[in-house]
């Protein structure tokens, strides 16, 4: 028995529950909580650059095509930081605990669900658990997970 | 590897944090709860509190740094009294370690193994 406990993106959650419901797991615990990672990791979902309306496109990356008139004071970016130790962001923790055999196919779903390729996807671990009880009927080890 | 769950008070968990960060570990994971361990009689008049917020955090960290979060935690998070120095208060809260197996990375869906020659769910204290 393995309790697993994923940290994930608040916007995943839905995708999460559906790839897990996919797989036949219904039992989860969702947990809001805030948290951060390396240093240099925090970035947003989509990264930022895509998303820059033109007006703050550095001039020599106008996107239309059009040239750029000389002597034009077009606005630019603003400097990048240096990375710094980044805030705390809104994070799901998942919480399931698991038959030994089931936690491999339960870490591929997660990943496959939440990964972005962008910092900040989050982590997932994997900790030995000894037994569970199920409250209604005192049920205890292997058979009180469903 | 090891996970810390360090149950502290919320009014102490920035310094904490702080206190962390300049030796290096910067990755955690906060969250609020209520609880309580051994100041149950927290009264006010006739209302028992027997659910006092706190701040939980969780890090994980390789085995070699887990002995200096758990003493800067306990430092830190610790209350000062002027009658009983260098004890701290009931509520001050409790740091847990324990095993990690395996940790994920899921943005390239990396895997780090526990440390090799350590069972899975018994071995020697921090």
């Amino acid at each position: 028995m393995k309790k697993i406990i994923a940290i994930i993106r608040s916007e995943n959650v839905e995708e999460t529950k559906a790839a897990l419901k996919g797989l036949g797991i219904n039992g989860a615990t969702f947990l809001h909580v805030t948290g951060r990672g390396m240093p240099e990791g925090l970035s947003p979902a989509r990264s930022l650059s895509e998303e820059r309306p033109a007006a703050f496109r550095a001039p020599d990356e106008r996107q239309d095509g059009l040239p750029v008139p000389k002597g034009a004071t077009l606005p630019v970016s603003p400097p990048k930081t240096k990375p710094g130790p980044a805030g705390f962001l809104p994070q799901r923790m998942l919480i399931i605990v698991a038959h030994d055999a089931d936690v491999r196919p339960n870490i591929n779903t997660l990943v496959a669900a939440n990964q972005t390729g962008r910092h900040g996807d989050g982590k997932i671990f994997v900790c030995p658990m000894i037994s569970a009880i199920r409250v209604r009927n005192g049920e205890q080890g292997d058979s009180a997970l469903a | 590897m090891k996970m810390i769950w360090a149950i502290i008070r919320p009014e102490y968990s920035q310094r904490v944090i702080d206190a962390l960060e300049k030796t290096g570990i910067s990755a955690m994971t906060r969250m609020n709860v209520t609880g309580h361990g051994a100041e149950t009689e927290l009264m006010a008049g006739l209302v028992n509190y027997s659910e006092i917020p706190k701040e939980m955090l969780m890090i994980v960290l390789p085995d070699i740094d887990v002995a200096r979060a758990v003493r800067i935690i306990s430092t830190v998070a610790k209350t000062w009294q002027k009658e009983n120095p260098g004890h701290g208060a009931v509520g001050d809260g409790k740091i847990f370690v324990t095993y990690v197996d395996d940790a994920h990375t899921i943005r390239t869906a990396e895997n780090k193994k526990r440390s090799p020659g350590l069972p899975a769910t018994t071995g020697p204290p921090v």
